[in-house]
Formats: structure tokens, C-alpha cells, sequence
């Protein structure tokens, strides 16, 4: 699955249409959204709406380094969960565990984002499995270290100033995921590991001749994918406080699906986390768009498979090349 | 292959749409009539010779899921109750995951094990018939403590939270506190869960009778804060004006308040009571409206004794019905244990019985 | 000498995944008497009936390097439509059936359709998938309906002469996935595209028709898994099929098939299926507490990948 499309041939591409493909899919979405809603354009309402990207968004961003490097982590819905339960409870109500609660929580994100890069670096498994093995474990283990309940109360404070707005208007969550992206392209863009991950994940036998090295880098992306996954998981905590010890289910896939819809394929070696937040932006207004037009629950679900599907498509149509695993 | 395939698909589809209407069950869980009809089974008298044994018993759990705090304070008690009668040598909890193939699978080994009782929550009622069926056969007492009341003879016997009256406490004060007239959405749990589907009958039940309140959506909300509030905010989007929010689980109303208060129309809202979920209580304690009703969370320890009593041949009836009692929000507040964590329930387990 | 040396190259041959089963079992004769008896044995083979079915299917699929995570709404679809179609026609079993199979079929054709015409990822047009037939599913119904087929409670809990109707199902399948994947031309051509989209093209196989014959084998696997299940729960549960796409992955993989495509192992499925079912069985009859079972599976299934790596894996 994630090294099947190794030989396609790269220099045929179109990289700048490539690249703008997500965008002009989201600048229609914007527009259509424009149309069917009023409210749609009010900062309040976009704000909003970023705000409930914030959790997915933060997480995608690492995983994004992950899949340049034709890898992918299934872990991360679990690590989210074990993210917002860890603080919780670590925390424990006082505001002297403030710090100390969040620390624990990146602390367990980055550990299990290193075993997973171990795993995969030195076991050469395939990732898919292995990730998936692991957020079974990560899950069964916040399932047996709190007894199914979510015990932890969280510090006065952490959710009034995260979930606050700044002046009234800007969603501090807004600005964390906008941080988040930031780090991340600078990661991306301005890092000896963001070059290699690109390079390793264009063609990993040539990386590897020319002598750069592969499993440290492969190590390093899958913590920061834990690390961001972390850092989602506290966003979730902030955003709807402790609830149940599975708060971040089947996230995995809607991460997925918003680092694919960017154009970081499963091919590796190009894309990025530019691609990824108009990605996320794309999953949460085309939902949010089969919401408000108030389709029935059923329909709903329907839509969102033909938005991941048409979105995916178009993407792949407008990038003649791209879409992911093309069998072109 | 393509050609033959189109028209066959077409004839069963059609054919799909034609039995929608046609639906018809044993239990119908949307006429107030059934729960009637309930209680009066519920006080027959059962007969527990088949299912005498002596000496030691053993009891199994099949658990359609774990992982909600509800469930496992039930689960919990279930352990604690166990542990006071010295006659009970063992007790087995297996977790189905949601999952009705792993649950009859796992009935399936409690069987192999040797357990003498069943205790079990059915991820679906009728998907675990064929193998309680099969327990029921072998002579083990099978105990139904799931959401829903059950009707076979493969059945020994229900320990019952009577749903359509713990929701129709919920909705007869949801409607006084909205003086019957307002735009509601109704927040529901799982889609396809019985949970849901008693749920909205009975609110579209009571609905009839007050044609100022309208039902203006129905959502799924899991049981999760997270999903509730996300759901809610797009509600709120959509709607100018929402007077109210029908939501019998206490977390996810939490994620309603929330959604509200954040989008600065909290002064729109009438939320209908919870339950007595800790956090819901807090709130509850907090705004000092809205109560909650009791959840029944006893129904635990009342299956075990029923099961005590069945295996050891003592006189009960087919079932033991836990009541459930709406609570004004003074006495709701009660319940509340502010140092405790919001997913937690307010129980009399001793400490070492309580989740850790 | 030579029967041994016969016996030392099955062994050789046989898929890896058969050690960790003969252990699994060797350790559950040892730690709990009631895992060998006939019975306990008879109910794991038949609980490990729908899963074999459907990573029979998803091997086809991943063999030619593509991957369907639409079989478990597609199972949970299949069951619905059959028990509410028999309950409305009770004396159809027989077109029912055939209705069914023709509805997944047809959706794996379609499946297969847009992968070839959209040149999009299977990973995400088989996930959108997904969520279109679980749509579809909660506008039939959102409760469990209808009542199985007869036929199909037979083969999902009878006995032929005291062996499973189920586990005769699940043979016939098989010799009919070994030979289409193995053994036939498809197979080979399915297997070179799995191994190389670019070189299988260059070599003049239609991609197009393979990709699309793979997914209606897969949709068909999961429309017969689907009977299946409700067969043994009695009733359509529209939740039936959920989860069950990843645990159809994880048994191929574990089976020694590659996800990335190009190697395929039926009897190696087979034996990937048991071992989960027995590990299960084990793990129940040991009263392990359930949480700690979800982390022992977890850990199983990192640990497999790792002893039955390919050795040409990439890092990634």
C-alpha cells in the first residue's frame, strides 16, 4: 500500500498546479458554502468552525511528515484519546498539575510516536499494521489504566484560557493550530529533517545510497506525529473537557482523509503541511455544509463519503498526477 | 457480467424500499402499550427449578461494551455485589466492543467455562438470541440487564431500568420548563441503539399533544461531549432561534451547554433533565435548573441477587424492575460530588470496588 | 529419510504464521482444559467463519497492491437488506440470496469502477465508501430488522455430519481463492500489477479489468460474509459490519500477504484467521480481564508483523 506507486514516474508533473489543487478545491467550497449560508461569512461563524478543526488539524500536521515519508500512523485517533485522558488526570483539578499534566500528556504522545518510529525504522514492518497494532495497544492501555471511566478533572484555568476567545472575537484554538502549521512548515521548509523527509520519501533507495540517513529521520517524524497528536488531544480536551476515555475515536481517518485531500499522498515526497490545513479546512466546511443544509443523519454520512471521494477526485483531476495512489 | 448484474440490482433495491413498511417486531419498543404490558410480565412468577445448583456458583458478564462510565459502574457493582454472597466462587466479565458476532462469540466461551448464570447487556437484542438460545438449552440461567426489556423464552429473566417511564419523566419536565411551546432538537445516543430508537418515540409520543413545540432536528450524539457539542454548533448555525435541547444522557447535554454558552445564546436555552452523570450534576448545581432523573445504576446489584436467587431456588418473579425518580434540581445538586471527576457516578461502592 | 524430508519441506513452506497458531494452541491444551474439546473447537472455527470469507475477498484486493475498506458497512449493508428482504418474502430465500450477492458484487464493481475512471486512491475512495454504505444502511433502517434466511442459520451454526456447515463454506471458498489468486492467470497478472503498476502496463496486462475484477471479488467475499453474519445473529443489525474492514487487513497481513501488494497467501489467511480466533477463545477462557485482552491483541499483531516481515519492505 504505501510503497506500491515507487516507480511512477516524477518528472512529468505539474508541481504548482499540484500544489494549488487543494486551495482551489477550498475556494470553491468557501463560495458554495457563501451561497447556501448566510451566516457563513461571519467571523464568528468562521471562527468557529476553525475552532472545531483545531483538535484534527493540530494532528495532521504531524502526520503529514509521516506520509512525505510514504508512511502513515493510524495511532494517532488513540493517541488523542490517551493525550486528553493522561492530562485530565495528571491534573487532577489543582492548578499546580497545570504543567505538569500537559507535559505528561506530550510525554506519552512523543513515546508512543518513537516506538511506533523504532518499530518501523529498525523492524521495517509495514506501518500500516504497526500503527494500527499499536493504537489497539495504546487504546486497551488507557482503557486498563483508568477502568473504562475518565477520572481526571482538569485544571481550573486550561479550559477557560484555551477555549476563551482573545478580545472576544479570535478562538485561542484558532491560533494554536495556526501555531501548529507554522511549526510545521517551518519544519517542513527550514530543517535538515524536513529536506530529508522529502528527499527519503521521493526515493528512499537513492537517500539511502547518497548516505542520508533513513531511520533517524523515519524515528523523528513518527514522534512528531506522536508529539502533534499530543498536542491535538489536548485541544480536544480544551475544547469539550473530559469526555470518556475514547474521545478521539475514528479520528484517525478524518486526519487521513485531510492529509490526502492536501496532496501529501501515500506516494511520498511531496505535498506538505500548507496542503494539509487547507485539507482539514475542506473536510470541516464540506461536513459542516451537509449540516446545515439539514440532511438527515443517514444522508449525512452518505455525503461525507461522496465529498471525500469527489473532493479526492477533483484533486487528482485538477493535479492530472495527483490524488494519491493513481494506478496511472 | 455487468449487464445481468443492473437489473438484479435494480429488482432489489426496489424490493428493499417496498418491505420498509413492513417492519414488525415482537417487542414494539415505541408504544407506551408495550411498557404496560411489561410490568405486568414482570410480576409473574418465575419458576427456578430448572436452574437449581448446589454449591459453588459461577457467573459470567457478557458486556456489549466497557468502555463508557455508565456501563461500568454497572459492571462494578455487579463485582461488588458478587463479593457478599460467599456462595459465588467466580465471576467472569467478557467485553464485546460493540461488537454482536464477538458477544455471541463470547457467550460462547463463557459457556465452554462452565459459567452457571449469564449476566448480560446486548450490544443488540436480537442479535444474540440464537446463542442465548443455545445457554438457555444447557440449563444456564441467562439475566438480561440491558437497556431493554426482553420477551423470550430463551430469556430467564430481565433486571430492568423501565425505559419509556425514565424518559418520560425526562420529557414531562423538559415540556414544564418550556411551557409547552418552543423550536427543540433532540441529542439521541448511538443511531440504531435501542437507547435511541425509545428515546425519540417517546418524545414524538408526547410531541402529539403539544403541537407548540416543534422538533426541528434529531441528532446522534454517541454519548460523547466531544460529538454533541460539535453536532450542537452546527445546529446553532443554522437555527436563529433554538428554545431548547431534549437530551436524556447528562454528558452530552454538557456538550450542548457548552456549545450554547460559547456562542453567547445560553439565555436561549431549556436543556430537559440528565441523569445523575457527575458532570451533569455539577452543572445542575451550578445553574440550579433543569434536575436530573435517577438512572438506575442499582440494576447491577439487583442482577446478581436475582441470579443468587434463581440458581439457588429461592420463589422470584421474571423480573425485577428498578425505578427510576426525577429529581428537581435542589436535590440534584445533592448528588453532585464536587472533587470527584465529571465521567463518574455517584455511588455507595466501597472504595475498593469503585473504577481505577 | 525421505518422508521426513517431504515433512521438513511443507514445514518449510508452510506460512509462518502456523508456528504461532500450533504455540497458541499448544499453550491453550496446556493452560485450560476446556479449550480442546470438540465443542469449544467446533465454536471457534465457526466464529472465525466471516472473517476468513472476508479476508479471502481483501486479499484479492491487496494482492494487487490496492487495499478495500468498504467490506465491513458492506457486510453490515448485506445483512440488513437479506433479513429485511426474507421477512418480507419469506419463501424467497434462494433470489434473496442471489439479490444479495448481486448487490455486493455490484458494489465492488463499483468500487472498482472509480478507482479506474477517478485514478484516486483506493485507500480513500474505499474509506468514502465506507461512509456512503453505512449512509446507506442508516436510511433502511436504524434498528435491527427483518430475520435471517433459514438456509443461512444453517450455514452459519449447522453440522454436516458434526463438522460446521460454516467451515465447509469457508474450504470452498478458499480452493476458489487459491486457485484465482495462485494459481489461475488472473491471479499471476493481479499479483505482477501489486508488484509493479508501471511494469505490469509496460507488459501489456489490462489494469483496468484486473483492478475491477479484484474489487467485485472482494464486494462478493463481503456480500457472503454479510449472509453470514445474519445468519448467526437471526437479524439484520446495522452495526454488524463495523471494524470489521480493519480486522479483515489485519488477518491478510498477518497471513504473510504483502499490504503493498504482489505476494498473496491463501492458506497463510487461513491460518492468520485461527490464530486470532483461538487467541480470542483463549483469552476469554483464561478470564483475562477484557481491557488487558484488547492490549495482548495489539501486541500481537505489532509482534507478528514483525517476525513475518518480507524481507524487501521498505522503511516506510
Amino acid at each position: 500500500m504505501t510503497t506500491s506507486v515507487q516507480s511512477f514516474p516524477r518528472t512529468l508533473r505539474l508541481p504548482s498546479l499540484d500544489r494549488a489543487a487543494v486551495w482551489i478545491v477550498l475556494v470553491v467550497l468557501v463560495l458554495l458554502a457563501g451561497l447556501v449560508s448566510d451566516a457563513f461569512f461571519k467571523l464568528n461563524y468562521l471562527t468557529n468552525l476553525v475552532r472545531q478543526a483545531a483538535p484534527v488539524g493540530i494532528t495532521a500536521v504531524g502526520v503529514t511528515f509521516v506520509m512525505l515519508l510514504r508512511g502513515v500512523d493510524l495511532s494517532v485517533g488513540a493517541i488523542v484519546s490517551m493525550s486528553a485522558v493522561v492530562c485530565a488526570l495528571v491534573m487532577g483539578g489543582k492548578v499546580d498539575n497545570l504543567w505538569l499534566g500537559i507535559a505528561a500528556a506530550i510525554a506519552c504522545g512523543s513515546a508512543v510516536g518513537l516506538a511506533n518510529g523504532l518499530l518501523i525504522a529498525y523492524g521495517k514492518g509495514s506501518a500500516f499494521i504497526l500503527t494500527l497494532g499499536m493504537s489497539i495497544v495504546v487504546y486497551g492501555l488507557v482503557q486498563m489504566g483508568t477502568g473504562g471511566t475518565a477520572r481526571g478533572i482538569v485544571s481550573p484555568g486550561f479550559r477557560e484560557t484555551l477555549n476563551g476567545r482573545i478580545g472576544g472575537v479570535l478562538p485561542v484554538l484558532v491560533i494554536c493550530l495556526l501555531l501548529a502549521v507554522a511549526v510545521g512548515i517551518f519544519l517542513q521548509s527550514r530543517t535538515r529533517f524536513g529536506r530529508n523527509a522529502y528527499l527519503i520519501g521521493a526515493n528512499p533507495d537513492a537517500a539511502r545510497l547518497a548516505g542520508l540517513p533513513v531511520s533517524r529521520v523515519t524515528v523523528v517524524a513518527y514522534m512528531v506525529s506522536g508529539f502533534f497528536a499530543a498536542l491535538g488531544g489536548l485541544a480536544l480536551l480544551a475544547r469539550t473537557g473530559v469526555s470518556g476515555t475514547n474521545p478521539g475515536a475514528g479520528m484517525e481517518f478524518d486526519v487521513l482523509a485531510a492529509v490526502v485531500l492536501g496532496g501529501t499522498t501515500f506516494s511520498g515526497g511531496r505535498g506538505g503541511v500548507g496542503g494539509t490545513f487547507a485539507g482539514v479546512l475542506v473536510l470541516i466546511i464540506a461536513l459542516n455544509l451537509a449540516n446545515v443544509a439539514g440532511l438527515p443523519f443517514a444522508a449525512q454520512l452518505a455525503v461525507k463519503g461522496a465529498i471525500i471521494i469527489a473532493a479526492s477526485a477533483a484533486y487528482s483531476w485538477i493535479g492530472r498526477r495527483g490524488g494519491g495512489l493513481g494506478r496511472e | 457480467m455487468r449487464q445481468l448484474i443492473k437489473p438484479v440490482i435494480a429488482a432489489g433495491v426496489i424490493g428493499t424500499f417496498l418491505t420498509c413498511g413492513s417492519m414488525a417486531q415482537e417487542l414494539d419498543l415505541t408504544k407506551k402499550e408495550t411498557y404496560d404490558q411489561i410490568m405486568g410480565w414482570a410480576n409473574e412468577p418465575l419458576d427456578t427449578s430448572a436452574f437449581k445448583k448446589d454449591g459453588d456458583l459461577r457467573i459470567g458478564v457478557a458486556a456489549g461494551y466497557l468502555s463508557n462510565a455508565w456501563i461500568n459502574f454497572t459492571a462494578q457493582s455487579i463485582k461488588y455485589e458478587a463479593s457478599l454472597h460467599p456462595e459465588i466462587k467466580e465471576i467472569k466479565v467478557t467485553d464485546a466492543a460493540f461488537n454482536p458476532s464477538k458477544q455471541a462469540a463470547d457467550i460462547d466461551d463463557l459457556l465452554t467455562s462452565g459459567v452457571d448464570a449469564i449476566l448480560f447487556w446486548p450490544v443488540d437484542e436480537k442479535a444474540i438470541l440464537p446463542v442465548l438460545k443455545k445457554a438457555h438449552d444447557q440449563g444456564v440461567a441467562t439475566i438480561n440487564i440491558g437497556y431493554n426489556f426482553m420477551r423470550d423464552p430463551s430469556v430467564t429473566s430481565n433486571a430492568y431500568v423501565n425505559q419509556w417511564s425514565y424518559t418520560e419523566q425526562v420529557v414531562d419536565e423538559f415540556i414544564k420548563s418550556l411551557d409547552g411551546k418552543g423550536k427543540v432538537f433532540a441529542m439521541l445516543p448511538i443511531a440504531g441503539s435501542s437507547a435511541a430508537v425509545v428515546q425519540l418515540a417517546v418524545l414524538q409520543d408526547a410531541l402529539k399533544s403539544h403541537p407548540d413545540i416543534e422538533l426541528i432536528s434529531t441528532e446522534y450524539g454517541d454519548w460523547d461531549r466531544a460529538k454533541a457539542k460539535q453536532l450542537t454548533e452546527n445546529l446553532l448555525q443554522r437555527f436563529p432561534q433554538i428554545d431548547g435541547a431534549f437530551s436524556p444522557a447528562g454528558q452530552m447535554s454538557m456538550g450542548i451547554y457548552e456549545a450554547f454558552d460559547e456562542s453567547g445564546r445560553l439565555e436561549e436555552l431549556t436543556l430537559s433533565p440528565g441523569d445523575d452523570y457527575n458532570g451533569w450534576t455539577k452543572l445542575v448545581a451550578k445553574e440550579g435548573k433543569w434536575g436530573s432523573v435517577t438512572s438506575g445504576l442499582e440494576v447491577g446489584r439487583e442482577a446478581v441477587k436475582q441470579a443468587v436467587k434463581i440458581l439457588t431456588g429461592q420463589p422470584t418473579t421474571t423480573a425485577v424492575v428498578v425505578p427510576t425518580r426525577y429529581l428537581d434540581p435542589a436535590e440534584a445538586a445533592k448528588l453532585n460530588e464536587a472533587d470527584r471527576p465529571d465521567d463518574w457516578f455517584k455511588t455507595d461502592l466501597p472504595a475498593e470496588f469503585l473504577p481505577q | 529419510m525421505r518422508p521426513l524430508q517431504a515433512t521438513a519441506l511443507a514445514c518449510q513452506r508452510l506460512p509462518r504464521i502456523y508456528w504461532a497458531l500450533f504455540l497458541l494452541v499448544l499453550a491453550g491444551l496446556v493452560s485450560t482444559p476446556q479449550f480442546g474439546t470438540a465443542a469449544n473447537l467446533a465454536n471457534v472455527l465457526e466464529q472465525s467463519a466471516t472473517l476468513a470469507i472476508l479476508a479471502l475477498g481483501q486479499a484479492a484486493v491487496i494482492a494487487g497492491g490496492m487495499i478495500d475498506l468498504s467490506v465491513g458497512q458492506l457486510v453490515g449493508l448485506i445483512t440488513v437488506v437479506a433479513c429485511m428482504l426474507f421477512e418480507a418474502y419469506p419463501a424467497m430465500s434462494l433470489p434473496i440470496i442471489a439479490v444479495c450477492l448481486g448487490l455486493a458484487a455490484f458494489v465492488g464493481l463499483v468500487n472498482g469502477e472509480l478507482v479506474n475512471r477517478l485514478r484516486m486512491s483506493p485507500l480513500i475512495l474505499t474509506f468514502g465508501m465506507l461512509s456512503i454504505l453505512q449512509g446507506a444502511i442508516f436510511m433502511l433502517t436504524d434498528r435491527s430488522v427483518g430475520q435471517a434466511p433459514p438456509v443461512m442459520t444453517f450455514l452459519a451454526n449447522g453440522r454436516i455430519a458434526g463438522i460446521p456447515a460454516s467451515l465447509l463454506l469457508v474450504a470452498a471458498i478458499a480452493v476458489g481463492a487459491w486457485y484465482l489468486l495462485q494459481r489461475s492467470v488472473f491471479g499471476w497478472h493481479l499479483l505482477a500489477i501489486g508488484n509493479s503498476a508501471e511494469s505490469a502496463r509496460k507488459a501489456g496486462l489490462n489494469l483496468a479489468s484486473r483492478t475491477r475484477t479484484a474489487f467485485v471479488l472482494s464486494g462478493l467475499c463481503a456480500g457472503i460474509a454479510g449472509l453470514l453474519v445474519a445468519g448467526r445473529l437471526g437479524t439484520g443489525f446495522p452495526n454488524a459490519g463495523s471494524g470489521l474492514e480493519l480486522d479483515s487487513i489485519v488477518a491478510v497481513v498477518l497471513g504473510g500477504t504483502l499490504l503493498k501488494g504482489g505476494r498473496v497467501s491463501v492458506a497463510g489467511i487461513l491460518g492468520a484467521v485461527l490464530f486470532l480466533g483461538v487467541l480470542s477463545n483463549i483469552l476469554n477462557l483464561l478470564q483475562v480481564p477484557a481491557f488487558t485482552q484488547i492490549v495482548v491483541k495489539g501486541l500481537i499483531v505489532i509482534a507478528a508483523i514483525l517476525v513475518d516481515r518480507p524481507r524487501e519492505a521498505a522503511a516506510a
